[in-house]
């Protein structure tokens, strides 16, 4: 699970930035009560007039692989002229991003089944206007949260590979016999080297690594694979 | 001039040929008195020359073996004229004499010697010519005064160069005549010798002769020349019988030629008459087979002619129309009127005439006319003047066009459009729905952001930083009145906005001006049928009509109230689908009068007395519905149905309510054996106003 290895993983992570929260729709009115209604729970939102305008933005970024780094929620409206909601989303889920960016789509009267049907594919909910604002809030703060997990999940994941690429080839050697529950002494025995040797590598991978047990350890390879 | 030309060349053909036939004739009779002359002439001079030879054989002696007299008489029997045969001595002496044994003597009553001196000529003449030679002719009396002409011939006998006496013959010249042998066509001429001064010496012939076609030849005998004369007995050839012949043949030719003339005449005739026929049937066939109605009249109005097509249209035979003094498809009540319009018609067609013959009436007028069941039809009449052959202006021709057709068209046409365009706004109110959530909702859900927007700042100021991202530091917000009055700003714009939205869309749904019309309730059932059972069919479901008869009619707008039913319909079918067994799917629509009041009481439902109202009912068996739903039933947006949108019952209270009328519903009970059941909507719509020749009875109606 997440929680047993996040402690020892986020001492040595950056703090997730402000959350985020987009709202495309081309009701500027919509917009601006939303972000109203966002700003009054405390919450940063971005406006954009069109799915276009969105998209456009997303790509104009260097690269989208660590994007994004705070926590972040599309709040999207399904029915837009130009390009729509619809096809906006099918572009990042093929990109990838549905997960960290956790998209909630605003439907009118009549678009239900289609706000399913996206559900069903990676949309995280769908809020039929007129909608209960409060409740929406809710959603995007669970959405956000959903979102903050997936970016601690994926800088621990960099950690943990940032991690294993410092350890020299003995060093690896070990720490698989390690993870595997071997003794130092049968270690040594299997690499032909001397127990001494054996700790020493096994202290060092240890420090590099972050953890402090063979338990720690396995544990931590577990979470990120 | 051609006739008296032709009558003329007639009567001139005629008399020339008369001329010629009786010139021919004439001709022709002639000749026969020349062919006769010339054949007596013939047969004389043979006689005559027959008779000299015989003379001349007479022997010059007699001896006993050759007596005299036996020549002599053969001689007398061989020529009858001969009447005597003498022979004398060379001194004139008579040796012996002969008489003819044919006759009577010649010489009894007149002696022979009165004729001698002129015998002794002739013989002497005869001696000197040495040959027979004939004497004068001579006249010797007879018994009873008769008597007879004769010439002597004279032979001298010469024997041996020695006269030995002279051969005397006297003939008789009408024996002479009278013994020719001549041709059949003889018979019918007398023939006579004449002396040079026509005294006429002796004759012959059946006939006498009419001394017109004569012809005379001259008969050389020697020594006396006679004149022989032939004469026919035919009288000139008599005018009569050829002009009879003529005139016959000449009006026989006439008769011809007129008969000829009446052929080619007839013939003419018959041509012309035939592509008459043709025109005619041409005219008929065209006037038969046009569908506008012709009408002749004469300059007093009087009808004298009607196509079928106007007999049809105004449903009179032709002879009825034009024996009627007053056409009989004027309406009753308005004849003078038309009367006096027709005569206004007239003149003012009269006065034009002269100018202009065709235009002022050209332009046709409309007005109505009646047929024998008192149907009034429109129709477009237009007037032509009738001129016939001579010019004269006769009466007027008039074009009658029945203008019903076209009205009903129309009228229909008008009907449809606007069936189609409530339809359109029907199968609208969908989009229109939607559209109208998506404008709505756009304001509404900017002020519901706005407010709960607000609600969370006051929440927030009220109870600091309770569970909030911030610090936790208790503090008044001081942005927050300026907060709250940015918020409430807009909310009251986005409230403004969405009224204006509801304002433009009930334009849109306010009805246009409504076409009511009075129709039959089993007429509006009847158009809504074939989709009712197409969808009962599809579901198994029975569908039972009960429409009192005469059907109760309504002032209505067929095409809402037709979208009542269907709905009511469709709703109760949908309601039996599924939950009902399909032997109990039974759909009824009834059809009722009601007292005043409509709805609400419902004791007068049913009951047989005629009210003010028609109650429709469209019942189901289906499951009924609970309390709860039938509290919201005609709500807009409502629906327990997946795909409905919940306008259906709600718009048609409206409609309902339009018409003055009202609706509402209730469930069935059910009966004991689990038939029966089901939901029952009914809704009423005022009667229409009895018009006087419909609804024969309304006993509980008042009339004044």
């Amino acid at each position: 699970m997440m929680t047993s290895a996040a402690g020892p993983s986020s001492k040595h992570q950056p703090p997730l930035g402000l959350p985020m929260v987009y709202l495309v729709d081309d009701e500027p009115v919509v917009r601006d009560s939303l972000a109203w209604l966002l700003r009054s729970r405390r919450l940063l939102s971005e406006g954009y007039a069109s799915a276009d305008a969105f998209e456009a933005w997303l790509l104009a970024r260097d690269s989208l692989a660590d994007w994004p780094s705070a926590p972040s929620c599309l709040v999207l409206d399904m029915r837009m002229p130009g390009t729509s909601g619809l096809v906006l989303f099918e572009r990042l889920s093929e990109r990838g991003l549905l997960r960290a960016l956790p998209v909630i789509f605003l439907t009118g009267h009549g678009d239900v089944p289609t706000a399913v049907a996206t559900v069903k594919r990676g949309a995280y909910d769908f809020v039929e206007k007129p909608f209960s604002d409060n409740a929406l809030v809710d959603r995007i703060e669970q959405a956000l949260v959903q979102s903050a997990e997936v970016i601690t999940a994926r800088q621990h994941q960099r950690g943990v590979e940032r991690a294993l690429a410092e350890l020299t080839e003995r060093e690896r050697e070990v720490m698989a016999r390690v993870t595997a529950g071997l003794p130092n002494k049968l270690i040594a025995d299997e690499l032909a080297i001397s127990v001494r040797t054996v700790e020493v590598h096994r202290a060092r991978m240890f420090e590099k690594m972050n953890v402090r047990s063979a338990v720690e350890l396995s544990n931590l390879l577990r979470s990120a694979p | 001039m051609l006739w008296a030309a032709l009558v003329g060349l007639l009567l001139v053909a005629q008399t020339l040929l008369v001329m010629l036939t009786l010139n021919y004739e004439e001709a022709r009779a002639q000749e026969r008195s020349d062919d006769v002359a010339a054949a007596a002439v013939t047969a004389l001079r043979q006689r005559t020359q027959s008779l000299l030879q015989a003379i001349q054989a007479l022997p010059a002696k007699t001896s006993y073996e050759q007596p005299w007299s036996a020549s002599a008489t053969e001689l007398l029997r061989e020529h009858p004229a001969v009447g005597r045969l003498e022979r004398r001595d060379a001194h004139w002496r008579v040796v012996e004499t002969s008489d003819s044994p044919l006759r009577s003597p010649l010489f009894e009553r007149w002696p022979r010697a009165e004729l001698d001196q002129e015998a002794e000529t002739t013989c002497a003449a005869a001696l000197r010519n040495n040959g027979a030679r004939f004497s004068r002719s001579q006249f010797v009396p007879g018994a009873s005064g008769q008597g007879q002409e004769v010439v002597q011939l004279c032979q001298p006998l010469i024997d041996g160069g020695t006269l030995t006496g002279y051969a005397l013959a006297t003939v008789v010249l009408g024996v002479l005549l009278d013994d020719l042998r001549l041709p059949a066509n003889a018979r019918a001429h007398e023939l006579s010798f004449v002396e040079a001064d026509g005294t006429r010496l002796a004759r012959a012939g059946a006939v006498r002769g009419a001394g017109i076609y004569i012809a005379q030849r001259l008969l050389d005998l020697p020594g006396a020349p006679l004149q022989l004369r032939v004469d026919a007995a035919e009288r000139r050839p008599s005018l009569i019988p050829n002009v009879t012949t003529a005139l016959v043949l000449g009006l026989s030719m006439g008769l011809f030629c007129v008969v000829v003339l009446l052929v080619r005449d007839g013939r003419r005739r018959a041509r012309a008459e035939s592509l008459l026929a043709e025109a005619l049937g041409f005219r008929k066939a065209m006037e038969d087979s046009l569908s506008t109605g012709l009408r002749a009249r004469d300059l007093a109005g009087r009808i004298v002619y009607v196509n079928p097509a106007f007999c049809a249209m105004v449903g009179h035979d032709a002879a009825a129309l034009m024996a009627a003094e007053v056409p009989p498809y004027w309406p009753a009540d308005e004849v003078q009127d038309y009367q006096r319009r027709q005569a206004e018609r007239l003149a003012i067609a009269v006065s034009n005439l002269a100018k202009t013959p065709v235009s002022p009436l050209r332009e046709g007028f409309e007005t109505e006319y009646v047929r024998p069941d008192g149907e009034r039809f429109p129709v477009m009449v237009y007037d032509a003047p009738l001129v016939d052959g001579q010019g004269q202006h006769t009466g007027w021709m008039s074009a009658v066009l029945d203008l019903s057709d076209q009205r009903r068209v129309e009228a229909l046409s008008r009907q449809q459009h606007e069936r189609l365009a409530a339809t359109a706004r029907l199968a609208s109110m969908g989009e229109m729905a939607s559209l109208l959530s998506h404008e709505l909702n756009q304001p509404l859900s900017a002020i519901a952001s706005y407010a709960t927007g607000s609600l969370n700042l006051l929440n927030r100021s009220a109870v600091p930083a309770a569970g909030g991202v911030a610090d936790g530091v208790p503090e008044p917000d001081p942005e927050l009145p300026g907060l709250l009055h940015q918020a409430l700003t807009r909310i009251a714009e986005q409230a403004e906005r969405a009224g204006r939205v509801i304002k433009s869309v009930h334009d849109i749904v306010r009805r246009r001006d409504q076409a009511f019309e009075v129709v039959g309730a089993d007429q509006l059932l009847d158009a809504v049928m074939p989709l009712v059972r197409m969808q009962a069919r599809n579901s198994g479901t029975r569908v039972e009509l009960h429409v009192p008869q005469p059907a109760p009619r309504v002032k209505v707008d067929r095409t809402m109230v037709e979208q009542v039913l269907l709905n009511l319909a469709r709703n109760g079918i949908q309601a039996m689908d599924g939950s009902t067994p399909a032997g109990q799917r039974v759909l009824t629509l009834r059809v009722d009068w009601v007292g005043a009041g409509g709805m609400g009481g419902g004791a007068s439902v049913g009951t047989p007395g005629r009210g003010r109202w028609v109650a429709f009912t469209v019942a189901d068996a289906g499951p009924g519905i609970a309390p709860e739903v039938a509290q919201r039933l005609f709500t807009p947006f409502f629906t327990t149905k997946g795909e409905g949108m919940g306008l259906g019952l709600s718009l048609c209270r409206t409609v309902i309510e339009q018409h003055g009328g009202a609706i509402d519903h209730e469930n069935l009970p059910r009966r004991a054996d689990g038939s029966g059941g089901g939901l029952a909507f009914r809704f009423t719509l005022p009667l229409a106003v009895p018009r006087q020749t419909a609804a024969p009875a309304l006993p509980d109606t008042a009339r004044p």
